[in-house]
């Protein structure tokens, strides 16, 4: 994983290294930060595929406009990874085509 | 950009919105060679492209249901005549009433819609929930619907159009702004940003600005144009909303576009008059509330943009359809109310007929705007 730990001007701290999974691979990251950025730096760089073309999509605008960084996060489809905080435990995946929704109280009875 | 300009035309329309579009087309059908539109932006960049692209016959008044029944009649068969897919969608309007005074002036329109030959009907509440299958409306008193309204893409609609007319010889002239109109008598012509243009018949189209147009050939039209909110959602699997729901009590309108997306509208509170095109935030928490409390299963599903565009208000929210009585040579196709993508398929049918024969095929000498100053007001009771 690689990421700066200091920086000339700013002063900041990584918070807590937790694990995640990508695509069933475990990984390590820091809560809190972008889930874009810890698969950034883990070395992922293709988050979704389009669903017309198949294209690779990644890392963009990173400030939650473009929708180039939608994935699956823990089953819900179009998370804005970019500016989606990264949890101990999540299940992050490569979004391909334009991904389901899960609907409220689906298979409920009326 | 070296295009031409045009010196002189038969016909000068002002804005290339659905109504613009329509008029030139029809106009050009009809034999008129020397047609120019033009557009201080680009085509649908009003309040055409920012409509919420419902299309319905379900109305209150004999003018109204005539023009949306004919309307819809052409839309069904718009992409053979103008060889484009214009987005149509008939999953019906399912119009919800909370109140009895509301219900019974639903009944009371459609026993109307009926006599003019539109099939609407009163539903009950198990019926309304067959045809919207995800709908909670535990707290209405009635419903009706029509199976034949529905939605089209504005866009696309509005494009054929101009295609169609642009292949027929239309001009249309983008980013040019009309000025001025000269007026001796009758009229002469138009002052744009680009030029002038010699014509003896200018059509005022330009939606939410056209009692500015109006103005300008020495016409006071009694209009306000009113800032309306809209949002749309991230698109969920499509059925959650097969029909447009709309409600006058409830103030709401909400359907689903083809790819699964939500749009929902609602009349604005405070009725804002400054032309600006801004969104709040008290209208997305107010209508996402609203969404909710309809359909629960979007509870969590993302709203992805939200806009806003302008009805443009006419007294009695009819529109005006016709030749000034005051200015020869000035027609106006305006005042629409938040009806005008609906409608301006038959409009443009109509102001063009009355453009090349002096009469049209539906009589709309009533739509004259001479009735706000003689009070005869025809009062549509049925909008959002």
């Amino acid at each position: 994983m690689e990421l700066i730990r200091e920086h000339p001007v700013l002063e900041f701290r990584h918070g807590r290294l937790v694990k995640f999974t990508f695509e069933g691979r475990e990984m390590e990251g820091f809560e809190g930060e972008p889930i874009a950025m810890a698969l950034h730096a883990n070395g992922i760089r293709v988050y979704r595929e389009t669903p017309e073309m198949k294209r690779p999509r990644g890392f963009f605008c990173a400030i939650g406009k473009c929708s180039s960084c939608f994935m699956v996060v823990d089953g819900v489809p179009n998370v804005r990874t970019c500016i989606t905080p990264l949890k101990e435990g999540m299940r992050i995946e490569v979004q391909r085509g334009k991904g389901k929704i899960k609907l409220n109280h689906e298979g409920d009875p009326k | 950009m070296a295009e031409e300009w045009k010196r002189s035309a038969d016909v000068v329309i002002i804005g290339a919105g659905i109504q613009g579009c329509s008029i030139a087309y029809n106009l050009a059908k009809l034999g008129v060679k020397d047609v120019v539109v033009l557009e201080k932006d680009t085509p649908t960049a009003g309040s055409t492209g920012r409509c919420a692209a419902g299309i319905r016959a379900q109305w209150g008044t004999k003018m109204n249901c005539q023009l949306g029944l004919a309307s819809l009649e052409i839309l069904e068969h718009l992409h053979e005549e103008l060889g484009m897919d214009i987005g149509l969608h008939q999953g019906g309007y399912l119009m919800v009433a909370y109140k009895e005074s509301e219900f019974e002036q639903l009944k009371k329109n459609v026993a109307l819609q009926n006599s003019l030959g539109i099939t609407s009907r009163v539903v009950n509440k198990e019926e309304a929930y067959e045809i919207c299958p995800t709908l909670s409306a535990e707290d209405a008193v009635g419903f009706t619907y029509h199976h034949r309204d529905g939605h089209a893409d504005p866009f696309l609609t509005t494009i054929a159009y101009h295609k169609a007319a642009s292949e027929k010889g239309v001009r249309f002239y983008k980013f040019t702004e009309c000025t001025g109109i000269k007026v001796k008598g009758e009229v002469k012509g138009v002052v744009t940003t680009r030029g002038e243009i010699d014509t003896p018949v200018v059509v005022d189209a330009a939606g939410p600005y056209s009692q500015h147009i109006a103005a300008m050939a020495g016409i006071k039209l009694p209009f306000y144009s009113e800032r309306h909110e809209i949002l749309v959602t991230e698109p969920v699997e499509f059925g959650v909303c097969p029909c447009m729901l709309m409600s006058f009590s409830g103030n709401y309108y909400i359907q689903q576009r083809p790819i699964g997306s939500i749009i929902a509208g609602c009349s604005p509170e405070g009725h804002p008059e400054d032309y600006s095109l801004g969104n709040t935030w008290n209208f997305l928490e107010h209508m996402s509330r609203v969404i909710v409390k309809l359909l629960p299963k979007l509870g969590g599903v993302r709203v992805v943009r939200q806009w806003s565009g302008m009805y443009n208000m006419s007294p009695d929210k009819q529109p005006v359809i016709g030749e000034s009585k005051e200015v020869k040579g000035f027609y106006i196709s305006a005042g629409f109310s938040g009806h005008g993508f609906m409608f301006g398929p038959i409009s443009g049918k109509l102001l063009a007929e009355l453009i090349v024969t002096g009469t049209s095929s539906i009589p709309i000498d009533v739509l004259n705007y001479d009735r706000f100053e003689r009070g005869e007001l025809i009062e549509e009771p049925a909008v959002v």
